[in-house]
């Protein structure tokens, strides 16, 4: 069997799913053997090579996020939403309660701890949020998902040794369903 | 006692004409999702959880709001329930706002179980992100309505088991909201006599105790029950 690709990507989330990789230790052994790594914030930053799995954390918040997972879908024969935002949005999905003017308003001109001249950063270069946070399902079509906050270090290891193995891994049947 | 024959998925039974389908089955250990009940308060058929079928009717049937009757024939578990329990847990958590990792019953809660069950990986449709309030003027206790799914357990306690009667439900369809006295903050509340009982009943983090943080919530919805069997021995 040729060794597989894997890339992982954090877009809008607070990089905890990853902390969670990072916990099946050893077990990234196991993993090498099967895959290369090619693309991770672990690693460096290029755009998403073409790969056979991809490990997408976080929701969509920006156009900035949209684009990328755009792209990724394009890379990744298999698309792995991993973790409860990029699933069903969660913290990050909070701000969908209000709106984004309020928001940012909230945080960048009414704050207490503003000085009176506080105001919206709108430098060009900036990426700009969409109006509401998306799980990646409402934007691409998606292969597989691992909710949790964070996945278990144990559903991820699971998860991807199935799958590298040409196995469909089942979190239902497997007793590995956790949210929160 | 006069008895009733009836089948449970193949299983002949011989039971008393008095019960539900769902006494029947917990007494049979026949495994039946159940949301808006709890044993001691009146079953309303809300939460259409427990839906099953009955041979010779097309419509399924909850099983919490349909008595036995003789030579039923009822199974509770095929693939047409199955499809429905997983498109109700989905639409639970997509019409108000679940955020699990921070909420105060993570890894205790009725609802992230009924998931599990159904084995909800996602959620199909899109979520409403409703603005919801979070009544905190009860100085001891939180209503939160971004939690709750209506299953109308508090308000039954409240009214069937403590009397006061504080909690009602106001509006329909998606605006639907539990509500204090006449929508009014809890805290100013004339009739709740701060008993706690709705806190142990509601199957969710949606009324939690103040003195708690992520995760802590500790609910015993079965001394709602226990107290109510007391109260049938008199005792
Ligand atoms: S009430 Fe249950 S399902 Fe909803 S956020 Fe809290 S733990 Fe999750
Ligand atoms: S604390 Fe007791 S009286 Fe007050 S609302 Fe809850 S059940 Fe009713
Ligand atoms: S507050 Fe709790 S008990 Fe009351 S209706 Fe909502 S979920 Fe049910
Ligand atoms: S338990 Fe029967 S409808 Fe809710």
């Amino acid at each position: 069997m040729s060794k597989k690709k894997l890339g992982t990507v954090w877009l809008g989330g607070c990089s905890g799913c990853h902390m969670s990789l990072l916990d099946i230790d050893e077990r990234i052994l196991e993993v090498a053997k099967l895959a290369d790594i090619v693309k991770s914030p672990v690693v460096d930053g290029k755009e998403m090579p073409e790969v056979d799995i991809a490990l997408v954390e976080g929701a969509i918040t920006s156009d900035e996020h949209y684009r990328e997972l755009l792209h990724i879908r394009k890379q990744a024969k298999t698309l792995i939403a991993f973790g409860d935002c990029a699933v069903m949005t969660n913290v990050t999905g909070m701000r969908n309660y209000f709106n984004l003017k309020d928001v940012l308003d909230t945080a960048y001109v009414n704050a207490i701890s503003n000085d009176k001249e506080g105001k919206v950063p709108d430098h060009p270069s900036l990426l700009k949020l969409n109006e509401k946070v998306l799980p990646l399902q409402e934007v691409v079509k998606v292969d597989f998902v691992i909710p949790g906050c964070p996945p278990d270090a144990d559903t991820i290891f699971y998860v991807l040794f199935e799958f590298l193995n040409d196995r469909l891994p089942d979190l239902g049947k497997a007793k590995k369903l956790k949210y929160g | 006692m006069n008895t009733i024959p009836i089948t449970i998925n193949d299983k002949k039974l011989d039971v008393d004409p008095a019960k539900t389908i769902l006494e029947v089955c917990r007494e049979n250990d026949i495994e039946i999702l159940t949301m808006c009940h709890l044993k001691g308060i009146i079953d309303i058929g809300a939460c259409r959880l427990c839906l099953v079928e009955i041979e010779g009717i097309n419509k399924l049937l909850s099983a919490c709001t349909t008595k036995v009757a003789a030579n039923m024939v009822v199974k509770t578990s095929t693939e047409r329930i199955k499809k429905y329990q997983r498109i109700t847990a989905e639409l639970f958590f997509a019409e108000r706002n679940h955020v699990c990792s921070v909420c105060v019953a993570n890894g205790k809660c009725e609802l992230q179980q009924l998931g599990y069950k159904v084995e909800m990986d996602h959620i199909r449709y899109p979520h409403l992100f409703p603005h919801c309030e979070v009544d905190t003027s009860h100085p001891w206790y939180v209503m939160d309505h971004n939690r709750c799914i209506m299953c109308t357990r508090c308000v039954r306690v409240c009214n069937e088991v403590e009397g006061a009667h504080n909690w009602d439900v106001m509006n329909r369809g998606h605006q639907v909201r539990i509500i204090s006295d006449f929508n009014t903050p809890w805290g100013e509340s004339i009739t709740c006599t701060s008993c706690g009982k709705c806190l142990h009943a509601c199957p969710t983090g949606a009324i939690w105790p103040k003195a708690i943080v992520q995760g802590q919530l500790e609910k015993k919805p079965e001394i709602i029950s226990e107290l109510m069997e007391k109260r049938k021995m008199k005792l």
